[in-house]
């Protein structure tokens, strides 16, 4: 019969074994060719606990086959755990709205250097138009 | 649309009502998001054919179509969708409540402050979407299903676009390293071999050779053996160095069907579904898979390769020794020959 002493130090040694076998086994589990990852979607009701079973079981399956996708669940539960007290903090602090467009030109600009005048352009027509609409409107 | 989906589909006219119900609510709160009946429904239908009946042979009933729209995160998917249609009053709400909570998630994953702000900038501009197809612009927002929360899925927007910010900067630098975790760098590191002398020695060595070879088919083994859900509890712990409260959080969920798996089914939690995970639990799963693990692993030795208790000991002794080194490890085939990843 096994004492209890032998049975962790065994299991120690079992642990030493399986952790360096995993770190391997993981350096080289890439993906299936036909396999994609998973998306931002998936990832977050992952994340979240809000997949069913017959999806979570596909899921799981591929975080064990796909050493990427294992790698951004571990990371984004880290994050998760770490804003978990900062879910409900909703500011507010301007008190009107400001134009999506300004918003976004102020980005655009900082980003490439210059207005990106050619995204907006559809939206500053629909403006335009309707402009123009409203104009017609008053005239008529 | 998949063999599944056809078969389904049908399912969907007969929630028209449920549908109505959650859009007249959202409606109520937000009328001035433009937002039409139309699309919601459209977006709400989209999401159950993608998660509900996709790849999904088996038979699924009414209630559980109109059970699984009632989970969807309504509100989040209302303004996200009237984010993606370019409403005004949805971009400004959404920039109050969820702005600054972006930049702090972007803070605590930047190396700098100017990254920061660079990854938030770059997440508005992608949001917003600059790709047009059809002539109509492709907002990031479109593929905001409700699954999660809008800002678990900003979270994970924000993660891949600093992961995408930094690859753009430092092209050799690997996933792992980039995101600070141990992996492929450390297994690697490369130890000498030890030189071999007289034919004693030899001999000793051939023997310890074959000693670990039958290690190290006996754990990838008893590892293969296990259940997926006990190889990701094992993955995560050992390989993604997540803390029991970091697992515990992960299956914390009342409604996670992997919390279902580990748990065994006690009175308590029957009555009380909603009880907390503790870290003492997850510690509990973790040794049971280890005392699983164990026992395989001296079944296999001593009844699948026949080898005596003592032999058994001089596995688990090389083992140990080895632990400082790769070469047990060197003959492991990858688990997957091709070379997919992203």
């Amino acid at each position: 019969m096994i004492n209890k002493g032998q049975i962790n130090a065994e299991e120690l040694k079992i642990q030493g074994l399986l952790d360096r076998f995993l770190k391997f086994r993981n350096a080289n589990n890439n993906l299936r060719e036909n396999e994609s990852h998973l998306d931002d979607d998936s990832l977050t009701a992952f994340i979240e606990g809000k997949t069913n079973e017959r999806e979570l079981t596909n899921i799981i399956k591929h975080l064990v086959d796909c050493s990427f996708c294992l790698h951004v669940t571990g990371e984004l539960t880290k994050l998760s755990d770490a804003f978990a007290e900062d879910e409900v903090i909703i500011t507010q602090t301007r008190k009107e709205p400001t134009k999506i467009s300004e918003v976004l030109s102020g980005l655009l600009s900082r980003i490439f250097g210059t207005n990106d005048g050619a995204v907006f352009a559809h939206q500053q027509d629909e403006e335009k138009e309707a402009e123009i609409k409203e104009d017609e409107d008053k005239t008529s | 649309m998949s063999p599944e989906i056809i078969q389904h589909d049908h399912l969907l006219d007969e929630c028209d009502d449920v549908i109505g119900e959650i859009f007249a609510r959202r409606y109520e709160n937000a009328p001035n998001f433009g937002i039409r009946l139309e699309c919601f429904k459209e977006s709400l239908q989209r999401t159950v054919r993608k998660y509900l009946f996709a790849n999904n042979p088996n038979p699924v009933t009414v209630n559980e179509v109109k059970t699984f729209l009632g989970e969807l995160q309504a509100n989040d998917l209302f303004m996200a969708l009237a984010c993606s249609n370019g409403s005004e009053r949805a971009w400004w709400e959404f920039d109050q409540q969820h702005r600054a909570y972006l930049e702090r998630v972007a803070r605590h994953l930047a190396s700098s402050e100017m990254n920061a702000q660079d990854v938030v900038d770059t997440v508005y501009v992608e949001l917003y979407g600059t790709r047009v197809i059809d002539g109509a612009r492709v907002s990031k927002f479109s593929t905001y299903s409700g699954r999660g929360s809008l800002r678990g899925w900003l979270r994970t927007v924000v993660w891949h676009s600093l992961v995408d910010l930094h690859r753009m900067s430092h092209e050799e630098v690997s996933l792992d390293e980039m995101t600070e975790n141990v992996g492929e760098s450390h297994a690697q590191a490369s130890f000498a071999e030890p030189s071999l002398g007289g034919e004693e020695q030899m001999i000793d060595h051939l023997a310890r050779e074959r000693y670990r070879k039958t290690t190290l088919g006996a754990i990838e083994k008893v590892f293969s053996d296990l259940g997926n859900h006990e190889k990701l509890l094992l993955l995560y712990y050992h390989v993604e160095n997540l803390k029991l409260r970091e697992i515990a959080r992960l299956v914390e969920a009342p409604s996670s069907p992997l919390r279902d798996w580990f748990q065994r089914k006690s009175a308590q939690r029957e009555n009380n579904p909603d009880m907390r995970i503790h870290e003492s639990t997850v510690m509990r799963w973790l040794e049971k898979t280890y005392g699983k693990i164990l026992k395989s692993f001296r079944s296999e030795l001593l009844s699948g390769k026949g080898l005596k208790e003592e032999e058994l000991n001089i596995c688990l002794e090389i083992a140990t020794q080895d632990l400082a080194s790769p070469n047990l490890y060197r003959n492991l085939r990858p688990t997957q020959a091709s070379s997919n990843n992203v």
